[in-house]
């Protein structure tokens, strides 16, 4: 299992995060998954919006590895689809806070809007 | 030729590094994909284009900028070495010019000799500077260094033309080195980006 960290910056540093990330880092925040069952969640979550190929979803893990957002959880079959060995990802606790982070900053955003009643009214 | 076949070799877009790491998964994934859609038609591949056009070039450019840093930093340390030899090859030049000013004095020393003499220790000092302003790893220590050299380099060709029978060993450490140093002072210098996820 390789894990791969920079030195420990603020979540707030991280922010903003590309579409495809908070995605993925939204998905695990349920637990363990491997690669197809993050890009299931995704699509989803999305009503079908969002779709990560497998060239998008690998780099952006790659990416979030690297800055010790997510970490490796170990490679094993998974029991609903039963073929080969799958590897597990999973979130740190960074990952967990800058996703929360992002959370805060969208919301707050999402909450601007309100205001401006940009969304939240019927349109006439 | 199987949709997998064709998808393994649209992988050769990715660095062999990534491949390398993610291929088996990605192929994988692909082989789901493919479960679950029809792949004898136009908008699967163009999904699966789309991916791969989208996101090799992207990790093509990180794997290169990767490459750039680990360059910069074995560039970094060789430059420390360099630092460390030219403190001690500075050191050992003032010594040497101060035992050949002892061997002198016990005969007779012409002016132009001792003049040489003088040169070359002070050749001596501004090369160990120069060595110390190195391993100083800012803007300005890199500057002191560069004048430190060229001011040692100008002195040793001086002292060459005072005292014509300079040892061969002495002109190619004299000038060859602070030559090289130089030449390895202006080799570019990268600042590592921060790390974006």
């Amino acid at each position: 299992m390789v894990t791969k960290r920079r030195a420990a910056r603020p979540p707030e540093a991280y922010l903003p995060l590309p579409p495809a990330t908070f995605h993925i880092l939204l998905a695990l925040a349920d637990g363990e998954l491997h690669g197809y069952a993050i890009m299931k969640g995704v699509a989803a979550r999305s009503e079908g919006t969002v779709r990560l190929g497998p060239g998008t979803l690998y780099g952006s893990l790659k990416r979030l590895l690297e800055a010790g957002l997510v970490e490796e959880g170990g490679e094993r079959v998974d029991p609903e689809r039963g073929d080969e060995r799958r590897r597990y990802y999973r979130l740190t606790p960074l990952g967990l806070s800058v996703a929360r982070a992002e959370a805060r900053r969208l919301d707050a955003m999402v909450r601007a809007a309100r205001r401006k009643k940009l969304i939240g009214v019927r349109p006439a | 030729m199987s949709a997998e076949c064709i998808y393994r070799l649209l992988l050769r877009a990715y660095p062999p590094d990534f491949r390398a790491e993610y291929g088996r998964e990605m192929v994988l994934l692909f082989r789901d994909q493919c479960r679950e859609s029809d792949v004898r038609t136009v908008g699967f591949w163009a999904t699966v284009l789309c991916d791969v056009a989208r996101s090799a070039p992207a990790l093509r450019v990180e794997a290169w900028r990767e490459r750039g840093r680990d360059n910069t930093r074995t560039m970094e340390v060789l430059m420390k070495l360099a630092a460390m030899l030219t403190v001690l090859v500075g050191a050992f030049g003032v010594l040497n010019v101060m035992v050949e000013w002892g061997a002198a004095l016990t005969g007779t020393i012409g002016g132009m000799h001792a003049l040489a003499l003088v040169l070359g220790v002070f050749a001596s000092a501004l090369l160990l500077g120069a060595g110390a302003a190195i391993l100083r790893p800012t803007q300005r220590g890199r500057q002191a260094a560069r004048l430190a050299l060229l001011a040692s380099l100008v002195m040793i060709v001086a002292a060459r033309l005072l005292f014509p029978w300079m040892s061969v060993f002495s002109q190619l450490v004299g000038i060859g080195f602070p030559v090289a140093i130089l030449i390895a002072l202006h080799w570019p210098h990268r600042v590592s980006p921060s790390g974006a996820v």
